[in-house]
């Protein structure tokens, strides 16, 4: 198959794919197997929502604020209370504030990548990336281990997946992108996935079948080789998705009770929130919202104050309620992140924050943590994490472990090679209690 | 967006090196082999000759650049993370990579409290932090009694002397062995690494290397270059050091099928003798040759972008002549889709993307992008060579020799008008290649004409050294001075750089130039729209400003030799180069030029470019080619030749390279030298040797369809036979030229299957991983159902002839219809009476109407020939048709015959389905659905 490439000059896997080959390779018939048995429900969360705000959205002026920090770190925002006492954030999240104690935000998660792409990759695979193997994603990771009703796809992405590819674990595992954001109130779906109204559900069926009948010219390599295996993957998938009212329904945020809708606004990242809501109602086991603009080099007071934080405060805390009002907030876990801070020195020729990877922040919510807390702490100008600090592996393995998924799991690359699924972190114990 | 690239490229690779050389600093002074002493004339280890016994001062003094700098980027202090922050770290700054040795040096010594103390050594920070003896973020990075200690030590105790103007310089690395062969898993081997200076001074360096290994699955190297065989396969181990950048082969074979054990067999051509060449090292035994029909499929939608019709594919399989395959060839190369596919695949590479246009000139909205693709079409029609195209790209500007302004807009005005039958594709340039908005300053044009014509990723250097590459920030600085007299003008320039007969002719159109809302889109709308109504109208152009006046060679050389100084003060020098911008440029890996006296210093660069000895010219477009016909290139991916990334081999993609260029870079011999190769006619199906490699072209690798190709294969596919026909030969509205990139209404199906956006100089634009949606797109889409039922499809036509026959249950519904509508006849006739009556005549009209209306149905039904028998008697009545039909159907999708299996499941379904019609539809539906169709293969 195509190896995924980058545009970085970085060679990412200059070799055969040799050695001992379907050993531990996660073949479709056993997946299907996997799939077909009653899949046992992990404790809590049975869902998850991943929020990457793709640019590195800044620590300082917005959950981690420093209002006693020299000028030239502080910058233009006030802090404000919020519903939890002692806890402060932006004055640019009322919403958030006054919702609090729904979530948990951490402090002083830490790592070194202070480069978008990179730093894309690491949070969001939870490993730190390496030339030779391109980890999978969270949606990638978690449509594998939890699975989900078959006539819906298992893993979601509005509008599209940035850096959360599948990585070793192959195509088949890749998210379906919508492509585009609900428009408030209007039908929404995805585009070729409702059936022909003159095709009966038997017609299709039968079909089918004669597809599978015909579609065996590469039957010889369908276990060795990833892209048929992912190409018989998608097959099967579509057409359950296809043959199913259940997809379309999903899908239609319309559907919604208008009163439910308001709370999530008009803008497209509230929209895209109340379409993850209601997937993740309807069964899809894990959904990524990409809601990028963070990268301020330039004008990050006024962009983040007009621009980037009312859509986020808004949609973030809809969703948070939402969740809550259908009562899947214990069973869905939500994590929100960008790639990095930025610098909580000013940058004061462009009145901006530059790239900052030594500190960062990170939400977590549902799933059964408790909410309205603080993990995690900076030191007193936000450049650091006061003692060692969590990495992106370590949320990473928190995330995983809240889905009952064991993060030491080993998985076998397509040569063989073992992997773990997070490879060095560790749960924030913190943050499980 | 370079520092983020450039920065990822560092943290990627060396993000492991830093524990690595924490490690390193526990293992003490210890190396893991003894030094090899083959040559006298090679200096000895470093770490030899500074174990802690030879501490005592009076030892040799170590450089800075041989061994200081080395050993700071081995210590991870340059890393960055660390010192090697653009920032610097803790407020001490060294150079990315270590290549800035006058900064760094500087850093070290200068400032109020520098680093390195020559008059107190073990004051000095450089020593103190590293053994953290004071407080260091990094940690401990230096243990006293140890080589790398006394190393920087005995520098300091020697004045921590710089590079001083005079001194060698770096001329080449050599890593021992040159080739690794392993047998058996564990297997070691210990790199040596010699340095080559200007003053034949050779060192063995092996200590002051950074080791990579391009696979941990085949090879392991630790930091000390000591390599372990891990299991089978074909990578390198990489040493590095200064600017050398040296990957040695690893070769683990498969099987025991090597050397004496291969098997013997003919090789057809040069390129299958170079390639079993490699495949006899790694024990890999090809797969044999590919059948008829996969080779017809294969080089059909390779070679032309286009799936082969039915009766092409039918003569094809019946000719017995021994040469078909050859003239097959031929013929395709001769095809309209040749010329269309490839083309397109040359806007990829070149960056031909609407949105890069500037909005601001008449040809906005998909008219540059047209006359872009047109111009490489037409070149690549009638087999123009690949530097005479190149030519007319790189020496672009937009007017005629002797051109006046207005002449200038009267022919590009004549291009743009319905009237005239002018087109832009015959004149000699494209400067739409110079007028993208993100190929304007000199930093980018250096880099996309970089990506573009030599495959070479120069990001990095931007700004500090190249990791993997010889590049260095001082070889992109020279390169992109050769870019700075180029530039677009959007409102002409005419004599003395004016816009004034811009502004003449816009009030020669009565244009109210002082109407302000009529500026910007509204303005070049209204023009374009007057160009196309046979008017002139003015445009913007690309020119190149006249050199600046000569400096004298003495003048020259005296400036540089200031710059080389080691005294120089960093203002002085950037004064000095902004002096030079313009003046001077070099070649990458080549002489500073001169360029005051040169009309267009684009010429120099083109004649570099051609010339024997460059090395990525033709290496780039023959790389780039065979990728598209293997799915992965010789190099890979495509667009990255780099020291760091050598060819899986070598020979292959020398041989190729130098054809190309002494057929004159003919672009059609490169073609039928890969496709007549057995190479290229292989077959997809593996055997145990070969299973799991997809780099050494040892069988065919099935890739999906590229999005364009797929397209156009879903509608050749159902389209009827004239349709089918036209669509071979009339390529003009297929996806394959499509001309449409970066316009905001794209193609919908174009985009989900991976159409390159072209937009980020990187031939990962395309995307050739299939997804979800795509097969939902394939399955259920109704541009999808739209194609395969559509008014003149295959289907259409071949079920026009047969009667809707249905089985005896659709008899019922039948005569429920037939019912149903005679009831409301009968209804509508009473209220016709009544409305009669009452004389209403709009209720009549529209009563009459209807009725009207129902008796169309009911003829409609009728007409459908209700046959009182089941498909299943007429399949039995007309055996041969149904096979006829069948058989149509799996040519014209995957393109061989049914086998008696598949023919048998077609028949049995056909034979349940409620029409024959319905069961047609769904035959092909399903063919259209196979892996076997989404596939090239």
């Amino acid at each position: 198959m195509a190896i995924h490439r980058t545009c970085d000059g970085v060679l990412r896997r200059d070799f055969l794919k040799l050695g001992a080959l379907g050993t531990g390779g996660l073949s479709l018939s056993s997946y299907l197997r996997w799939t077909h048995a009653a899949p046992v429900q992990p404790k809590g969360a049975r869902a998850a929502i991943f929020i990457n705000l793709p640019g590195g959205p800044s620590h300082m002026d917005t959950f981690d604020p420093k209002p006693d920090a020299p000028s030239e770190y502080r910058g233009d925002f006030k802090a404000i209370k919020t519903s939890v006492p002692g806890i402060q954030i932006s004055e640019h999240l009322p919403k958030l504030a006054r919702c609090m104690d729904k979530y948990v935000i951490l402090r002083g998660i830490t790592h070194s990548l202070a480069a978008h792409k990179l730093g894309q990759e690491y949070v969001n695979t939870g490993n730190r990336p390496i030339p030779s193997l391109e980890f999978p994603g969270y949606g990638a990771v978690v449509s594998r281990e939890l699975g989900g009703p078959g006539e819906l796809p298992h893993n979601v992405a509005i509008p599209k997946n940035n850096q959360g590819g599948t990585g070793y674990l192959g195509v088949k595992y890749a998210a379906l992108a919508t492509g585009k954001t609900p428009t408030p109130g209007l039908p929404f779906s995805v585009r070729g996935m409702t059936l022909d109204g003159s095709l009966t559900i038997s017609d299709v069926e039968r079909r089918q079948m004669l597809l599978e009948d015909l579609d065996q010219r590469f039957s010889l390599i369908q276990e060795k080789n990833q892209l048929v295996e992912g190409l018989d993957r998608f097959t099967e998938q579509a057409y359950k998705i296809i043959t199913s009212p259940k997809a379309k329904e999903a899908f239609d945020t319309s559907r919604e009770s208008s009163s439910f809708a308001a709370q999530f606004g008009e803008t497209k990242f509230g929209q895209s929130c109340l379409l993850a809501t209601r997937l993740v109602e309807h069964g899809v086991p894990f959904v990524t919202i990409s809601y990028g603009g963070w990268d301020t080099h330039r004008d990050n007071w006024n962009a983040l104050k007009n621009k980037q934080l009312p859509p986020l405060d808004e949609g973030l805390s809809a969703l948070f309620a939402g969740l809550e009002q259908k009562g899947l907030l214990d069973s869905t876990s939500v994590l929100v992140t960008g790639e990095f801070g930025r610098t909580p020195k000013i940058n004061t020729t462009r009145n901006g924050r530059d790239h900052y990877a030594r500190a960062m922040f990170m939400l977590m919510a549902g799933g059964g943590i408790t909410g309205g807390r603080v993990v995690g702490e900076t030191d007193d100008t936000a450049s650091g994490p006061r003692h060692d600090g969590y990495s992106p592996d370590d949320v990473a393995a928190t995330y995983y472990s809240l889905l009952g998924i064991n993060p030491k799991k080993e998985y076998h690359t397509s040569t063989g090679r073992p992997v773990m699924i997070v490879r060095d972190g560790n749960p924030i114990r913190e943050l499980l209690s | 967006m370079w520092a983020k690239e450039m920065k990822q490229i560092f943290e990627r690779r060396f993000a492991g090196l830093l524990v690595a050389l924490l490690a390193l600093l526990f293992f003490s002074s210890q190396t893991v082999v003894a030094a090899t002493s083959d040559s006298t004339a090679v200096v000895s280890r470093i770490d030899e000759r500074f174990d802690s016994s030879q501490l005592e001062k009076g030892s040799h003094v170590p450089e800075f650049r041989q061994h200081v700098v080395p050993l700071l980027g081995r210590l991870g202090c340059n890393g960055r993370a660390c010192h090697g922050s653009f920032q610097g770290q803790g407020g001490f700054q060294l150079s990315l990579f270590g290549y800035d040795f006058e900064a760094d040096h500087r850093n070290l010594l200068e400032g109020d409290d520098p680093r390195v103390r020559v008059d107190d050594l073990d004051a000095s920070l450089f020593l103190q932090k590293p053994l953290e003896q004071v407080d260091h973020e990094g940690g401990q990075r230096l243990k006293k009694g140890t080589w790398q200690y006394a190393v920087l030590k005995r520098w300091i105790e020697g004045g921590a002397k710089g590079v001083a103007a005079g001194d060698a310089t770096f001329v080449r690395l050599d890593v021992t062995p040159h080739e690794i062969v392993a047998r058996e898993r564990g297997q070691t081997w210990q790199l040596k690494a010699v340095a080559v200076w200007s003053d034949g001074m050779q060192e063995d360096v092996t200590p002051l290397c950074r080791f990579r290994t391009n696979n941990d699955q085949v090879a392991e190297i630790d930091e000390h270059g000591f390599v372990t065989a891990k299991g089978p396969g074909d990578s390198h181990v990489v040493a590095f050091y200064d600017n050398g950048v040296v990957p040695v082969p690893v070769i683990f074979p498969v099987s025991k099928k090597t050397g004496p054990e291969y098997p013997e067999f003919e090789t057809s051509t040069r390129i299958d003798e170079l390639v079993v060449k490699k495949l006899r090292k790694l024990g890999e035994v090809p797969s044999g040759l590919c059948s008829d029909g996969e080779f017809l499929r294969r080089a059909s939608l390779d070679i032309t972008g286009t799936l082969p019709t039915v009766s092409e594919t039918e003569a094809f399989l019946s000719d017995g002549s021994p040469n078909k395959r050859d003239t097959k060839i031929e013929e395709l190369l001769e095809r309209p889709g040749y010329a269309a596919w490839w083309a397109t695949k040359l806007c990829d590479w070149t960056g031909n993307n609407d949105r890069n246009q500037p909005n601001n000139g008449p040809e906005q909205r998909l008219r540059a992008s047209r006359f872009w693709y047109e111009w490489i079409h037409g070149k690549v029609a009638e087999n123009q060579s690949y530097d005479k195209i190149v030519t007319g790209i790189v020496l672009a500007r937009s007017r005629l020799d002797g051109e006046s302004y207005e002449a200038y807009c009267e022919r590009m005005s004549s291009y743009l008008s319905k009237e005239d039958n002018a087109s832009f594709a015959d004149q000699p340039f494209l400067p739409y290649f110079w007028t993208r908005q993100n190929f304007r300053k000199p930093e980018e044009q250096a880099l996309g004409f970089a990506y573009t014509f030599l495959g070479v990723r120069i990001q990095c250097a931007q700004c500090h050294k190249h990791p993997f590459d010889q590049w260095t920030k001082d070889d992109f600085d020279r390169f992109k001075n050769f870019f700075t007299r180029v530039q677009y003008a959007g409102k002409g320039r005419t004599d003395g750089g004016n816009t004034k007969a811009y502004r003449d002719m816009l009030v020669a159109l009565d244009i109210d130039l002082s109407d302000k809302d009529l500026k910007g889109n509204r303005l070049y709308k209204q023009l374009g729209q007057l160009a196309m109504n046979g008017k002139t109208v003015p445009f913007g152009e690309v020119v190149v400003s006249p050199p600046r006046a000569p400096i004298k060679a003495e003048k020259l050389a005296g400036i540089m030799a200031e710059m080389n100084s080691e005294k120089i003060k960093p203002k002085k020098k950037e004064q000095l180069e902004r002096f030079l911008m313009g003046r001077t440029a070099t070649v990458l890996g080549g002489k500073e030029m001169r360029l005051d006296e040169i009309e267009d210093p684009r010429e120099i660069l083109l004649a570099w470019m051609l010339e024997e000895s460059n090395p990525y010219f033709s290496q780039s477009l023959v790389n780039r080619v065979w990728a598209s016909y293997f799915n992965v290139g010789i190099i890979e991916p495509p667009d990255d030749l780099s020291l760091a990334n050598p060819p899986s081999n070598p020979d292959l993609l020398n041989y190729l390279a130098e054809g190309f260029r002494r057929s004159g870079f003919d672009m059609k011999w490169l073609h039928r030298e890969i496709c007549k190769s057995d190479t290229y006619q292989r077959s997809w199906e593996p055997n145990a040797t070969n299973l799991n490699d997809e780099r050494n072209f040892g069988r065919a690798v099935a890739r999906r369809i590229p999005a364009e190709v797929i397209y156009d294969a879903v509608r050749t596919a159902t389209a009827g036979d004239r349709e089918a026909m036209e669509l071979c030969s009339l390529v003009e509205k297929r996806a394959i030229a499509d001309t449409t990139v970066g316009s905001y209404n794209n193609n919908y199906a174009l985009e989900i299957f991976g159409q390159s956006t072209r937009e980020s100089n990187c031939d990962c634009d395309r995307s050739m991983e299939p997804s979800l949606l795509q097969t939902v797109f394939l399955q259920n889409d109704k541009e999808m159902l739209d194609a395969i039922g559509r008014r003149g499809s295959w289907l259409d036509e071949v079920t026009r002839t047969i009667p809707s026959f249905r089985d005896p249950a659709a008899k019922k519904i039948y005569l429920e219809r037939t019912e149903s509508i005679d009831n409301e006849l009968a209804e509508l006739k009473k209220r016709l009476e009544n409305a009669t009556k009452d004389g209403n005549k709009a209720a009549i009209k529209a009563i009459q109407k209807s009725m009207k209306a129902r008796e169309a149905s009911k003829k409609a039904l009728d007409d459908s020939s209700f046959f009182p028998g089941s498909v299943a008697e007429w399949i039995s009545e007309n055996q041969r048709l149904v096979s006829e039909i069948i058989e149509s159907a799996y040519l014209r999708t995957v393109v061989r015959h049914p086998t008696e299996t598949e023919m048998n499941r077609s028949v049995a379904y056909l034979r349940q389905s409620p029409t024959a019609k319905d069961g047609i539809r769904d035959i092909l539906w399903a063919l259209l659905n196979t892996k076997e169709f989404a596939l090239n293969h």
